[in-house]
């Protein structure tokens, strides 16, 4: 007989490290591909929609791009936060209060006319930022689990807003609750492919400056010494509070700017459901990317992939909305399983009998 | 007038109240032994839909019921074997346990949405006949609710007075304490994960058994996400989370209400008002607690030996 010994490791190879990332997406996509075939798929269907459909064709491949701005924005969010062991399941919350504070600058006739797109990416900005700083500040102050208030300062943001869609911002044309629409100059140009709209570019230059900030900035020096022990690092000088605030402050302004991306860049005005079902893909863009900014653009665009896929698989083969869902879980459910391995070693101690 | 109004919405708040309240009392008992289970959501989803298939399949109330809470139990035994076993971050491994579960939910139930079951009714009004008659609307309700409330004292009891209760705070206060203390940590979480999510699955199944009596995608609609902020509210107490619940319970009973009487009052912000009392309760917590908050010191926390403090 023996016994199984877990211990930590102290470092993690690299080469192991990539390992396990890649054998847990592969085993997770693996185990999706066989849900899918038990679902009447066949291997050429699979391969048509999940790689012709949302690449090569110019359709599917619009539907990416377009979905990844968003996804990229509020996985950011998510990855700027987990920097300092911040969890933000508040993207929702964040994301409609970046929608509703830029709303307002139309709605309410602020600034000048023709600057009023950058001043509605400053107002998403400060409205997500504050929407997440918030949550921060009553961690950092009164020690409230930032994974309950993030949590609830999504219902107060969606209610926020539903109660002005049905009241004072009603469209007053048709009474439908939704705002009235942006003019031309107070929405994001379209590229000439497809949906893709110049928020593209506001994506890329976070993304951009996110990892300026992580990677070369003292700012994400000091918050790498931050996640990894808050006592020690506030014992050699480290304003370990401000920074706390800041990368959460940051995220919930990114996330804001994806409200931003959606109401100016897609629906050009403010409408009911712009920020549902964002909660679940921005923590696995920013776990697959292993919170690095330039890693979410790749997962945030394979996270946005699947959802074309999905759509066409409903549209197509009549699978269920849920699709989706299932299979980031799945995945993400596998990678988490790799990160075990990496994390831990696993003797098997074979048990000696002494004899008296 | 408005006297039968109050007197129909205070006999519809108990069935409102019941699956918050099985709900927040199965993530209490998680939370004291130090886990934190954000998949509620989706164990309340997999328990619900299953309940209302086996009912279509011509199951009775109980097999209904059991068949839920078995099906909720695999999906929490997915989240105990990440969260305990593993070690994978906790509120990671709770978002897994929700997106599959609402996704699994969404998969096995599609084609079946809508389709009525009779699912579980209230007692018999005779046995109230005797009462005055806005207690006798409150007091008659189904069994399910009358055992939801049943579950909050019992549960109370036995975290806040027993041993078993006792060992269950100090793993989540204290884990390595516990250890050294000759309790065994990973067995008390898995069994306080498990008790959990069975509480959460009977919450699942008392929403469409005994509230929709049919399935609909997203039919628990956020249920879940507020059990865990009412764990908060109830100051991981489940005797306060009866009131927390009902809290809650009262004001989604009043929606309906108010929609159907044609007030013109703000709906939303009403809707908002429980989330808003829930942050503030956190925030004045935070504010005059002087360190000593409810909140158990170990939560969150994996807990291996080989990596004591």
């Amino acid at each position: 007989m023996g016994k199984l010994i877990v211990s930590p490791r102290l470092a993690a190879p690299p080469r192991l490290a990539a390992f396990t990332m890649l054998g847990g997406l592969g085993a997770g996509m693996l185990i999706s591909a066989i849900f899918l075939l038990t679902q009447g798929l066949g291997l050429s269907d699979l391969a048509s929609q999940f790689l012709g459909y949302t690449f090569t064709d110019p359709a599917g491949l619009d539907q990416t791009l377009t979905r990844a701005i968003p996804l990229t924005l509020v996985g950011l969010s998510v990855a700027v936060c987990l920097r300092v062991k911040f969890w933000n399941i508040g993207v929702e919350g964040q994301l409609w209060a970046g929608a509703l504070a830029a709303t307002t600058v139309p709605l309410y006739h602020i600034g000048p006319e023709p600057v009023h797109l950058w001043i509605m990416a400053l107002a998403a900005m400060l409205g997500g930022g504050a929407w997440c700083g918030v949550c921060a500040l009553a961690r950092l102050k009164l020690r409230a689990n930032e994974v309950v208030t993030t949590l609830l300062m999504n219902y107060v943001a969606y209610m926020l807003a539903q109660q002005l869609l049905y009241g004072a911002w009603r469209n007053p044309e048709d009474s439908f609750p939704v705002s009235r629409a942006f003019s031309p100059d107070e929405t994001l140009a379209l590229l000439g492919f497809g949906h893709v709209h110049a928020g593209i570019f506001f994506a890329l230059a976070a993304a951009l400056f996110c990892w300026w900030l992580c990677s070369l900035s003292r700012v994400g020096y000091m918050a790498r010494a931050v996640a990894a022990n808050p006592l020690a690092a506030r014992a050699v000088g480290v304003p370990a509070a401000a920074v706390v605030l800041l990368m959460a402050t940051l995220g919930g302004a990114l996330s804001g700017l994806a409200g931003f991306t959606i109401v100016c860049g897609e629906e050009h005005k403010l409408t009911q459901f712009i920020g549902n079902d964002y909660i679940f893909p921005s923590i696995v863009i920013a776990y697959l990317a292993r919170t690095s900014p330039l890693g979410v653009v790749v997962a945030a665009v394979a996270v946005a992939a699947l959802y074309t896929a999905g759509d066409s698989l409903k549209a197509f083969y009549q699978l269920p909305g849920a699709t989706v869902l299932t299979i980031q879980a799945i995945l993400l459910l596998c990678v988490c399983c790799g990160e075990f391995l990496l994390r831990y070693r696993m003797d098997w101690v074979k048990t000696v009998k002494v004899r008296a | 007038m408005i006297a039968t109004l109050l007197a129909a919405w205070a006999a519809t708040i108990p069935a409102f109240a019941a699956p918050f309240l099985l709900a927040t009392v199965g993530l209490i008992i998680n939370e004291r032994a130090g886990v934190m289970n954000l998949g509620a959501e989706g164990i309340m989803a997999i328990a619900a839909v299953v309940s209302v298939l086996i009912s279509l399949d011509g199951g009775g109330v109980g097999v209904a019921l059991l068949g839920g809470v078995a099906a909720g139990l695999v999906l929490t035994a997915v989240f105990a074997v990440l969260a305990v076993l593993l070690r994978v971050d906790q509120v990671l491994a709770g978002l897994v346990t929700f997106a599959l579960g609402i996704g699994i939910s969404g998969y096995v139930g599609d084609g079946y949405d809508n389709q009525t079951i009779p699912g579980l009714s209230a007692l018999p009004t005779s046995l109230f006949g005797w009462m005055p008659k806005t207690l006798a609307g409150v007091l008659d309700q189904d069994v399910l609710t009358y055992v939801a409330f049943g579950i909050a004292v019992l549960v109370w009891y036995i975290i806040e007075h027993t041993d078993l209760g006792l060992r269950l705070r100090a793993v989540g206060e204290d884990a390595p304490a516990a250890d050294a203390a000759g309790v065994n940590v990973a067995l008390y979480r898995l069994g306080a994960v498990l008790a959990g999510g069975v509480l959460c699955a009977v919450a699942g199944a008392h929403l469409s058994l005994v509230g929709s009596h049919l399935w609909v995608d997203g039919m628990v609609a956020g249920r879940g996400w507020i059990a865990v902020a009412m764990v908060t509210l109830a100051r991981w107490n489940a005797l306060r989370a009866i009131a927390a619940a009902l809290l809650f319970g009262a004001i989604q009973a009043l929606v309906p209400q108010l929609l159907s009487s044609g007030l013109n009052v703000p709906v939303y912000f009403i809707e908002m008002s429980p989330y808003l009392a829930t942050l503030a309760y956190l925030l004045l917590a935070g504010m005059f607690a002087n360190g000593a908050d409810a909140q158990p010191v170990d939560l969150g926390r994996p807990y291996l030996r080989e990596e004591r403090r």
